[in-house]
């Protein structure tokens, strides 16, 4: 009798659950890594960025849905010893650089602006894909940034700051667009928390690194590198991320994650904030890493679809390309008539191009005619003056 | 990803093939020996696709990624070019490829685009193009803007093939970003657009180093063709370094090489014998790494993948499987590779002095800034004619952004210190703020033997706040000038331009002064409206016996209030 109720406890666990996986659907996974620090002494941040790069990239995310911002050159600087590489620990194990990476966003190129038309997809027509954000109501995102920064601000490499009310009034526009589904922003930076304290849009979970009035520290430094190559919070971060996420099957959840954050070692307090999340803390305590880190959906079947349906779809699809194709031969064919008619304007809208610098062989020619002019006209104003005397 | 080298170059290009030949691909691996410590290794990948394929979006070895960029922008020929580094002609004679597959330092990219006749529909075009390109490479491409981007009319003609009835619809746009660094995102999607996609045949040996070109010709017949070709100089000894520990460290006492004819060796006195002098020995997996994993099966045979240039007496030792074949020059030598297997290369440390000859080039090259001052400066251009009999007839390009302003009227030119009139044709475009850049093409005729000093002035603009980058204070970036004699090409390195810079912190000054000026003559105003002055003799007093006084005349008050109103009540 025991045994049985004991048997039957998943299946009853499963029936609890069952309904509050199906609410937390999601198509799609997104990351947004963004790190904001130009010049060699900042290479920790990079490495922050590159070391979530390859976390999201390990646990199934593609290259075609992370957007990577990477403001500096750090593998290629004629200061890195290490050419090629970047690397976030001082036992140089792991080369985040590898052979296989797609910056979206870098140099110039990362700017205030370009993260918030990225955020809020208003961009030109000729903007590839590839540097899109495009996401839908059933994409989760994890946006991850990373820089120097103050009160409600970050700066973006050493120029311009974005501020916490720019950044809350993009994911609002975010939400009313309806580009995402649950959205994960983590920041490290000092005073990192007054970041996301302006946030008002739903379904996001907000972490940052340090309160207001505490700075962010470094790890450690390489002293072959040069430099500090990663942050504290990032650290550990990674540190649970590579010891306790081992697979995309993993079912540790972000209450796991930052329970582990010790302060003692990260030397500042991070903070959260889930009054934004439907259900607040506890809901969100118990979504899954893998809702943001990984690129896990469950499948939905849709009922009432049969065999004969997917044909008869099929069937239609064929016949709708086949007219295609037919239209686009007829066009093909009026466009081969029209064009045998001679082009009219031929030369309508020239731009200035470069001309031509010759030598002007008429050069005394020219001089002449103007002595000539200035020689009459004094003339007349002399018979002028002339006259009037007279 | 060994190491970056000093100098690594990059470049590409395309033959036209007459015939109408099916799809096909090769590749070879060209390695040449510059100076006894460096090696320079070409890579060219070439696949063809019929234009009838290409049309249906039918593609095999033409990756369809670009394929469709160019359908989309109706681009007919396309260069791209990225590179590094400085090619030392002085050391290292002609560059690889007549320097027609090389581009300016950064990013250097030219294309035709078709349009017909409207060139407003050209720039939205390039617009397109420029852009598609930056998502696909990893490369800032899309600030190619106006400003960037010039119509040469000497120094660039399309590669061939191109019917009369397209070539009057061309455009040829030109656009170079001196600044922009070439790193690994840039090879992995170079790597992408290969049919053996890094993982077997030669590009097998490009995991990571750091220059690449790709260029694109089409021809309106039938054929079409991509090259991709990267060319790079490595330093034999850094490769040989560990990956793990590059850092070089001081040579222990006992392994030290000592020159001991100088007179002052002795046991505590060492003067270092220069190992540079000899050839080095190496073999392929120290200096790339990893030995080549066999041939792409998807290349031809009729093309051996591996060649190296050095004379027939050297020995090169390759591993099984592999077939040598020898040509008649004496210089040249080229391996077939078994289909399976890796393949390495080793050459021992010999004493053979002969090397193989290196080609000179028909023009010694270089640019730099003169003159001095925020306001004004000079560029002048060093153009040497090393050949004894023969006249070089070339046409320089300066292509200038528009903070740069060129006097034109200052441009001379002197042949061997005299002035004289070297200067056969000029084309010139001049600057618009913020529009476009300045545009120079030069026709120079040299005479044998001879130097012209090409030089000209020009004037600072002053930026915007806005205008500058983030890091302003490092300079400008001024894109290299191209030489072109016929078919081969020069580049000069690139020039930092130093503008007057504002302290950037000088707007928050401002606002602070003038906040305290304004606070300052507010609150005297304020004053003035609200107070009332008077004599001193005139004011109350303040002291404690008026406190006192006004406590008590407020009490005595309120007392009284309160007997009136207990007098109503009753």
């Amino acid at each position: 009798m025991k045994l049985q109720n004991l048997l039957q406890l998943p299946l009853v666990l499963a029936s609890l659950l069952g309904p509050m996986a199906v609410t937390a659907e999601h198509t799609s996974n997104w990351a947004v890594l963004v790190s904001t620090s130009r010049f060699w002494f900042n290479y920790r941040h990079l490495a922050n960025v590159l070391s979530l790069y390859r976390t999201v990239k390990r646990l199934g995310i593609p290259d075609s849905q992370i957007i990577l911002m990477l403001p500096d050159d750090m593998a290629c600087n004629p200061r890195n010893a290490f050419p090629g590489t970047v690397y976030s620990n001082a036992d140089r194990a792991v080369d985040l650089y590898g052979d296989n990476i797609e910056v979206d966003y870098r140099g110039y190129e990362v700017t205030v602006e370009s993260f918030i038309r990225l955020l809020t997809d208003r961009v030109g027509e000729e903007m590839p894909r590839s540097k899109r954000l495009l996401t839908d109501d059933r994409s989760n995102i994890l946006v991850y940034m990373t820089g120097h920064g103050g009160n409600e601000f970050l700066k973006f490499q050493d120029a311009e700051e974005i501020s916490a009310f720019d950044l809350a009034d993009a994911f609002e526009q975010m939400w009313e667009k309806k580009r995402y589904h649950e959205l994960l922003f983590m920041i490290d930076t000092c005073q990192a928390n007054t970041m996301y304290s302006k946030f008002y849009s739903p379904n996001i979970i907000a972490t940052g690194s340090s309160e207001i009035d505490q700075s962010s520290y470094s790890h450690h430094a390489d002293n072959d590198v040069g430099v500090a190559v990663i942050d504290r919070y990032t650290y550990y971060n990674l540190d649970f991320l590579e010891t306790q996420v081992l697979e995309p099957s993993s079912k540790k959840t972000l209450g796991d994650l930052f329970d582990s954050y010790d302060e003692s070692k990260i030397h500042s307090q991070p903070g959260f904030r889930w009054d934004l999340f439907p259900g607040g803390e506890e809901a969100g305590r118990n979504r899954l890493l893998m809702d943001f880190f990984g690129n896990v959906q469950n499948v939905e079947v849709d009922a009432g679809r049969n065999e004969s349906e997917w044909k008869e779809d099929l069937l239609a699809l064929g016949k709708k390309i086949a007219e295609l194709r037919e239209r686009s031969e007829d066009v093909h064919a009026e466009k081969n008539t029209t064009l045998i008619e001679p082009p009219l304007r031929s030369h309508m809208s020239r731009k200035i191009r470069a001309s031509k610098v010759e030598v002007d062989a008429q050069w005394w020619g020219k001089k002449s005619i103007g002595a000539w002019a200035l020689v009459g006209c004094s003339l007349v104003w002399g018979a002028a003056s002339y006259l009037e005397k007279a | 990803m060994r190491q970056l080298h000093s100098l690594l170059l990059l470049l590409c290009s395309l033959l036209f093939a007459a015939t109408c030949a099916a799809s096909d691909y090769h590749e070879q691996l060209l390695l040449r020996p510059l100076h006894p410590s460096l090696l320079l290794a070409s890579f060219n990948f070439q696949s063809n696709t019929s234009w009838a394929s290409f049309e249906q979006q039918n593609f095999r070895y033409f990756p369809r990624s670009l394929g469709q960029i160019l359908q989309h922008a109706n681009t007919r020929e396309l260069h791209l070019r990225f590179s590094l580094g400085r090619w030392d002609a002085e050391n290292w004679g002609a560059r690889p490829w007549g320097g027609s597959r090389e581009g300016g330092t950064g990013v250097e990219l030219w294309a035709w685009v078709e349009a017909e006749t409207d060139e407003d529909r050209a720039d939205g075009r390039w617009l397109t193009l420029t852009n598609a390109l930056s998502g696909l490479f990893c490369a800032s491409l899309n600030f190619i803007d106006s400003t960037r981007t010039i119509r040469p009319v000497m120094s660039f003609q399309p590669a061939a093939g191109h019917a009369n009835s397209t070539l009057s619809n061309l455009h040829l746009l030109h656009g170079t970003l001196p600044r922009e660094v070439v790193c690994t995102e840039n090879l992995t999607p170079f790597l992408k657009l290969l049919p053996c996609k890094g993982k077997a045949g030669i590009s097998s040996l490009l995991d990571g180093h750091k220059l690449f070109d790709a260029s694109w010709r089409s021809s309106e017949e039938c054929q079409l063709q991509i090259t991709q070709t990267i060319d790079m100089v490595l330093d034999i000894q850094r490769s040989k370094r560990p990956r793990d520990n590059p850092i070089p460290r001081p040579v222990p006492n006992e392994d030290l090489k000592c020159d001991t004819s100088k007179p002052y060796h002795s046991d505590d006195t060492c003067y270092p014998l220069d190992t540079g002098a000899q050839l080095d020995d190496w073999n392929l997996s120290q200096i790339f790494g990893h030995p080549l994993k066999g041939a792409c099966p998807l290349a031809d045979d009729g093309v051996d993948p591996v060649c190296i240039n050095v004379p027939h007496a050297h020995h090169v030792y390759a591993s099984g499987g592999a077939q040598e074949h020898k040509d008649e020059t004496g210089y040249m030598r080229c391996f077939e590779l078994a289909p399976e297997g890796n393949f390495e290369m080793v050459l021992p440390k010999q004493d053979i002095m002969e090397r193989a000859p290196l080609e000179q080039p028909l023009l010694y090259a270089e640019r730099s800034f003169i003159g001095y001052g925020q306001e004004r400066g000079g560029v002048q251009a060093i153009l040497t004619n090393p050949s004894p009999s023969e006249s070089v007839d070339f046409v320089y390009m300066e292509s200038l952004p528009w903070f740069m302003k060129l006097y034109l009227h200052t441009l001379k030119a002197k042949i061997n210190g005299n002035d004289e009139d070297v200067i056969q044709e000029m084309y010139y475009r001049p600057a618009l703020d913020r529009k476009r850049g300045t545009q120079l093409e030069v026709r120079i005729l040299i005479p044998a033997n001879s130097t012209v000093v090409l030089t000209y002035d020009f004037e600072k603009a002053i930026l915007r706040y806005t205008e500058y980058p983030p890091d302003a204070n490092r300079g400008f970036d001024i894109a290299p000038a191209v030489i072109t004699i016929g078919n081969v090409s020069i580049r000069t390195t690139s020039l930092l331009l130093s503008l007057p810079t504002p302290d950037f912190s000088m707007p928050y000054n401002v606002i602070i002064l003038t906040s305290t000026v304004m606070a300052l003559a507010f609150g005297m105003v304020f004053n003035l409206l609200v107070r009332r002055f008077v004599g001193v003799d005139e004011a109350e007093k303040w002291d404690i016996r008026a406190l006192r006084l006004r406590l008590a005349g407020l009490i005595k008050g309120l007392v009284r209030k309160f007997k009136r109103k207990a007098e109503k009540t009753e």
